[in-house]
């Protein structure tokens, strides 16, 4: 248990033989023993978004947040990760009942990634806003 | 059908594998095709877009913003998304792996004249010793059946490289150890600040 760079190898293994639920157990032990590592909280949630259906899209969701949460909001790649699940989710979902809380974490993700990419990368701005525009309409 | 890579498409590609060689790489290719009569249409691969180097390649998130805006920036300039591009992890490995299938069919589903470029290794360690003009990738396609299919029995790959004295250059860069400056969107999405589409990496 305590080996955790073997955990993350095996996890990285599964992933490349596309067994996803098996590298998902490998990144809960991770998380499990170290929880405060947002690499494990971001990699599991990809590794859910990957596997798809709504239960795996809602956790893959609430991990994204959590890395965010643990890097001090500046992983860009959970705050995409974040609207890519709220995107998906409202896809599955459609018609059924729209949880209005959940639009706001979407909308506070979009426009931390946009505020970002203004100060850092003001050329890629304008795909950026076209993809999230894509992504809000789904 | 014939297939042309255009230089910088090519090199990047290249590049981008010989930066990583530890891992497997992926990339998009973008073009635009010329329909011909009869089976003679050129689908003709512009440029190159290297996407990941690292596990991100067998997970979705990264892949569909990927995706998003690279058909965003093929919008703007009047391209399509022309085909695929993997180099596996091992020297010898010659198999088009489920991942490299299941993006190629993404990308055949919206383009039917799709390829798949697989990275020849042999070819490449081959190159600074022989003198060969053809492009060390392997070409797969997918016709009308539900797989794809290696193209090129004859040892030629059905690859033309738009410009012959592409493979000099080539060396030429792999010489200057030109691999550093390359710029993936694995990294891009580490430091936002670089750019995926490498403009100054030709200058």
């Amino acid at each position: 248990m305590a080996d955790h760079d073997a955990w993350r190898e095996l996890a990285e293994s599964y992933v490349s033989l596309q067994m996803y639920k098996q590298a998902a157990f490998c990144y809960e032990e991770l998380i499990l023993s170290q929880p405060t590592v947002p690499l494990y909280h971001l990699a599991y949630a990809d590794v859910l978004y990957t596997i798809g259906g709504l239960e795996s899209l809602q956790t893959a969701k609430k991990y994204y947040a959590s890395t965010i949460d643990l890097t001090g909001g500046r992983n860009t790649r959970a705050l995409y990760g974040v609207c890519l699940c709220t995107s998906a989710i409202n896809q599955l979902t459609k018609g059924r009942n729209k949880d209005d809380k959940d639009n706001e974490l979407h909308s506070l993700a979009a426009t931390a990634l946009e505020k970002d990419y203004k100060r850092r990368a003001p050329a890629k701005l304008p795909l950026l806003t076209a993809a999230l525009k894509s992504l809000k309409l789904l | 059908m014939k297939y042309e890579i255009g230089q910088n498409a090519y090199i990047k590609l290249v590049l981008h594998a010989l930066k990583h060689r530890t891992s497997a790489v992926n990339g998009v290719l973008v073009g635009r095709y010329i329909p011909g009569d009869g089976d003679n249409g050129v689908v003709q691969i512009s440029d190159a877009v290297p996407l990941f180097h690292s596990l991100q390649i067998g997970l979705l998130p990264s892949l569909e913003i990927a995706l998003l805006q690279i058909e965003e920036y093929c919008g703007d300039q009047g391209l399509n998304l022309v085909g695929y591009f993997h180099a596996n992890e091992r020297f010898d490995d010659y198999e088009l792996s489920n991942v490299a299938k299941n993006i190629g069919d993404h990308i055949y589903r919206y383009f039917p004249q799709a390829a798949i470029l697989l990275l020849d290794n042999k070819k490449l360690e081959a190159l600074s010793k022989a003198k060969d003009r053809n492009p060390v990738m392997q070409l797969y396609t997918r016709e009308a059946s539900r797989s794809w299919k290696l193209a090129g029995s004859d040892g030629s790959s059905g690859l033309i490289p738009r410009e012959p004295t592409s493979n000099i250059v080539l060396l030429d860069y792999i010489s200057s150890k030109k691999w550093k400056d390359i710029v993936d969107f694995d990294d891009h999405l580490d430091d936002i600040s670089r750019d995926w589409q490498n403009p100054e990496l030709f200058k």
